[in-house]
């Protein structure tokens, strides 16, 4: 039944693989589209054939447009066609469409047919962008070749160098509007290859405009050649890349998913590993890149084409800015065309009149700019006059962040710092970075500018009070640009980048003082991170610590922006008010220890609470309560908190079971949990918080040397619906503890697999690191690793066997990769110093994080 | 083979079944309906008289596809759907045991 043209499904399967085995698809990708685009046309032209032996039908045309008109054939593209016909045989349409079309779905082809008159195409030609589209890339297939002729013939006169300004408008807005669906974040990690941001669509659009405008089907005829070569081979790799992507999946697949990623780069010879990834996804952010520059360019080119009355205009208000440049109708212009050839300086001086102007630049200055890119060398970048510029447009920080990426997008940026380039497109294969490190450095200029301009008045005002004390924000600016500059080579990013830094710093003729400052800043920009979210700020030592690494209020401040700037680049989903709380907390500690060099603010130490509450509470109560509790509870609540606890320790002593909760911002709450201490209780809280759904950011956990455990959650719902999980969370733990139901039996039914085959994700490797310093009292346990269903639970359980008690523990996550903290103590109140008992433990929890496990 | 049912919002209808498409999905099968979930309907006042409105119209697309991309085609309704409000709909998914296609007699894989 399905050897109608010669060729069973499968078979047709089997020619195409054979074909992509043959042809190189790296080196040529776009031979294979040709050659496959060759094999579809013998069959559908075979197909048509035999239909118009079946049914009398002699005055159609057979064309092919869209992809397939450009034989640009992947894999499994979607095949279009369109049937011109004459009047007279409107009435056999139908049954000659169905024989031409059912033999070929048949074979598993997505083939769409059209059919119109020549009249017909020509009016939706007029009025339809579509169809204008696929009709520039029509091509003869088969029957009456004179319909052809006539249609193209009347195309070209009639509709495609006409209106070449609506039509840039049409397709300008097909672009915005894609890409503002393609703006989403997951799009960013698994692009889609063809719709995507500087995807083969948006080259597509530069090519269609070129031939309106231009007349020509050379695109590159129009452009210079080091910029075309590059062009050309971000197409091919993207070609190159879309081939697999079809002949992996087997199906129109046009997303660049993780899993695909990992297939995909051994078989376009990069490493193996997240190292090739890595590399490869780095090659098609500079593809797309260059090809979203180059369709920006062209569209830029069609639509500003100036009109006769907008010249004289022009030339009316034109005046001079200085010997080099003039302005007109807010642009700039050269004066004289050899400028930046005389003084390459020149060329920083333009962005700074962009800025002071609050100009923007036309395509031809843009072209002037890249055209004078040769000239940027060694000289270039140590002339005084240049960097004093580049500094003052940081200095003044209007627009700079647009100005930064205008100077990237030109290629400016890393000609005067070459350090710059080996960041270009570097990605991390994640699922945390959104953007690759080019422009979330810009991004993070971008997040201080937005602050300083008092964007986040409302919801950051201590960050916004910050920024603007900030003596110099050109410093400021300079480091958020540069904070990940090591990136690009190896080691310790931050240790290598300080270098940079400092090396970059002295280049541009930074005072010693100022190159100092980047350094430390560039060095220690994870360093408020890691302590913030990895470490109990209640403790005086870690603030004292903190402190004296940072050295001055001023570097603080520094170094806050720079954390700030550095996680809302990341994406907008990295910033959290979490984040927010534990950093700001972090900052004041660390200043007013600066300010005051004291620490009794916010560290009332334990005894001297002690000797409040003995002061304000009956002696009954001291007795049966404040004489036994510990120091480290003492000094991380306040009296009235304390006071609180004790009473509902009391309560305690006639139930088995208290919670209590205060909700914040819809989605965060701090749960007080007070019961009496047994074995496990904190994982089997923990279990039924995450039986709950309910997220766990921090855990206090006290016991009182009477035997009460006060433990305090903050939990976190992102579905705004922490009421109802907190009151089912309260009664499962009630079961719990009171031994109706065992924990294991609720867990193992949420365990339930699906059959469902999980979505690939990039791996996290598991890491334990265990910590003997940073705490007088207690050993830090810190366990990174890839997230899943329960992990916490049974890291808390795993230490629970080990004899270790938690006593705080903290939770962040990024993407999928979780970092828990945990302080704990042995059975007697110890820290675990023993080699082979560290050596037990960390086997053990890592046992749970290795990936086999799942 | 897994069927994939998923009620939507009337006017998420186009974007899911663009995206759809863009990842491969060949056909699916789509039917107006009405129900109620959480959301348990909710009044309108029109001139001053209330009017309650039971049933909530929804749209439900049905697909079935091969296993391997059964994730894949959940996330990108769950992605394409979402608006973060009550009434965002469900999927459901369920195994299914055979496809024919009945023009040709095709089965399994081939005539989905």
């Amino acid at each position: 039944m399905q050897f109608e043209l010669g060729l069973t499904r499968n078979g047709l399967i089997d020619t195409k693989n054979l074909m992509g085995q043959t042809i190189p698809n790296h080196s040529s990708p776009k031979e294979f589209l040709r050659q496959h685009s060759d094999m579809v046309d013998g069959l559908v032209r075979k197909a048509f054939q035999k239909a118009q032996s079946q049914v009398s039908a002699q005055s159609v045309c057979l064309i092919a447009v869209g992809g397939y008109g450009r034989a640009e054939l992947a894999p499994y593209s979607d095949i279009d066609l369109l049937l011109l016909y004459s009047l007279s045989q409107k009435q056999a349409l139908p049954s000659l469409i169905e024989k031409i079309l059912y033999p070929l779905w048949d074979l598993g082809l997505d083939v769409s047919c059209s059919s119109r008159s020549t009249q017909e195409c020509m009016k939706m030609a007029q009025s339809d962008l579509h169809v204008k589209t696929s009709l520039m890339d029509a091509r003869y297939l088969d029957g009456e070749y004179e319909f052809f002729r006539k249609l193209y013939s009347l195309f070209t006169k009639k509709v495609l160098h006409r209106k070449v300004q609506k039509f840039a408008a049409g397709l300008a807005k097909d672009l915005y509007l894609r890409n503002q669906k393609y703006q989403d974040p997951n799009y960013a990690l698994e692009p889609n290859i063809k719709e995507g941001e500087g995807g083969l669509r948006d080259f597509q659009i530069g090519r269609w405009i070129i031939r309106a405008k231009y007349k020509t089907d050379r695109w590159d005829s129009i452009l210079f050649p080091d910029h075309s070569r590059m062009l050309e081979k971000s197409l091919q790799f993207l070609w190159a890349v879309r081939n697999q992507l079809h002949f992996l999946s087997g199906r129109r697949q046009d997303d660049l998913t993780f899993e695909m990623q990992e297939k995909i780069a051994p078989e376009l010879g990069f490493h193996d590993g997240s190292d090739g990834i890595e590399e490869m996804m780095r090659q098609y952010h500079l593809s797309t890149q260059r090809i979203s520059n180059f369709v920006r360019d062209i569209l830029e080119r069609a639509l500003y084409e100036p009109s006769l009355l907008k010249k004289t205009f022009f030339f009316l208000q034109r005046r001079k800015i200085d010997d080099n440049f003039g302005m007109a109708c807010s642009e700039l212009h050269l004066l004289d065309p050899v400028t930046f050839k005389r003084d390459p300086a020149q060329l920083m001086i333009l962005f700074a009149h962009c800025q002071t102007h609050q100009v923007k630049m036309d395509f031809r200055m843009e072209e002037a700019v890249i055209e004078a890119l040769p000239f940027v060398d060694d000289c270039f970048r140590n002339s005084q006059k240049v960097n004093r510029t580049f500094l003052s447009i940081l200095s003044d920080g209007q627009s700079v962040d647009d100005l930064l990426r205008k100077m990237h997008e030109l290629g400016l940026l890393s000609r005067y710092i070459p350090e710059f380039s080996a960041v270009e497109g570097k990605v991390h294969y994640d699922l945390y970075h959104v953007h690759p490190v080019d422009i979330h450095s810009i991004l993070a200029v971008r997040e201080l500018r937005k602050l300083r301009e008092g964007h986040y008045q409302r919801d950051y005002p201590l960050l916004t009070k910050l920024i603007r004390e900030v003596e110099n924000p050109g410093i400021l600016f300079l480091t958020a640009l540069l904070h990940d500059i090591g990136k690009g080579m190896g080691g310790d990013h931050s240790f290598v980048g300080a270098k940079m830094a400092k090396r970059i710093g002295g280049r541009m003729g930074l005072s010693l003082e100022d190159q100092q400052l980047m350094g430390s800043l560039v060095s220690q920009h994870l360093l408020m991170v890691e302590t913030a979210f990895r470490r109990d700020l209640h403790d005086e030592q870690v603030i004292l610590r903190f402190a004296n690494e940072i050295k001055n209020l001023n570097s603080l401040k520094m170094l806050y922006l720079i954390t700030f700037a550095d996680i809302k680049a990341v994406g907008p989903e990295a910033w959290t008010s979490w984040k927010d709380t534990l950093l700001m907390e972090l900052f004041l500690k660390t200043s007013r220890s600066f300010e005051k060099n004291d620490m009794t603010g916010p560290f009332l130490k334990g005894e001297e609470m002690a000797n409040r509450l003995r002061d304000s509470l009956s002696a009954e109560m001291v007795s049966e309560y404040v004489e036994h509790l510990p120091d480290r509870y003492l000094s991380c609540y306040s009296l009235e908190e304390i006071t609180h606890h004790i009473e509902m320790a009391r309560s305690v002593e006639r139930e088995v079971l208290l919670v209590e909760w205060k909700v914040e911002k819809e989605i965060e709450a701090k749960v007080t949990i007070c019961t009496k201490d047994r074995y496990g209780l904190f994982s089997k809280i923990t279990g039924s918080m995450f039986l709950n759904h309910l997220n766990i950011l921090e855990a206090q956990i006290h016991t009182w040397e009477n035997g009460i455990a006060l433990d305090t959650f903050w939990v976190q719902d992102v579905t705004k619906d922490i009421e109802r999980r907190l009151e089912q969370f309260k009664k499962d733990l009630e079961e719990i503890l009171s031994g109706k139901v065992s924990l294991r039996d609720l867990l193992s039914k949420r365990k339930e697999s699906n059959g469902i085959r999980q979505k690939v994700v990039p791996r996290v490797p598991g890491e334990v690191k265990i910590n003997n310093q940073d705490s007088g009292f207690y050993t830090i346990v810190e366990v990174s690793g890839e997230d899943r269903l329960g992990i916490l639970y049974e890291s808390t359980q795993a230490l629970t066997d080990h004899g270790c008690d938690i006593h705080f523990a903290r939770i962040s996550t990024f993407g999928n990769r979780i970092v828990d903290v945990f302080y704990v103590q042995d059975e007697s109140g110890e820290k675990i110093q023993e080699k082979n008992q560290t050596d037990r433990l960390r086997k053990t929890v890592l046992n749970l994080l290795a990936p086999a496990s799942k | 083979m897994k069927k994939i049912e998923a009620i939507i919002k009337p006017f998420k209808l186009d974007e899911v079944k663009n995206a759809l498409t863009k990842i491969g999905v060949q056909g699916m099968t789509v039917a107006e309906v009405k129900g109620f979930g959480r959301q348990r309907g909710h009044t309108e006042v029109y001139r001053g008289a209330e009017y309650k409105i039971d049933f909530v119209p929804k749209v439900k697309i049905e697909l079935i596809t091969t296993d391997e991309i059964v994730s894949q085609v959940i996330e990108t309704i769950e992605r394409t759907s979402k608006t973060g409000k009550i009434g965002d709909g469900k999927i459901f998914v369920s195994p299914v045991d055979e496809v024919i296609r009945i023009r040709t007699g095709e089965r399994g894989r081939d005539a989905i």
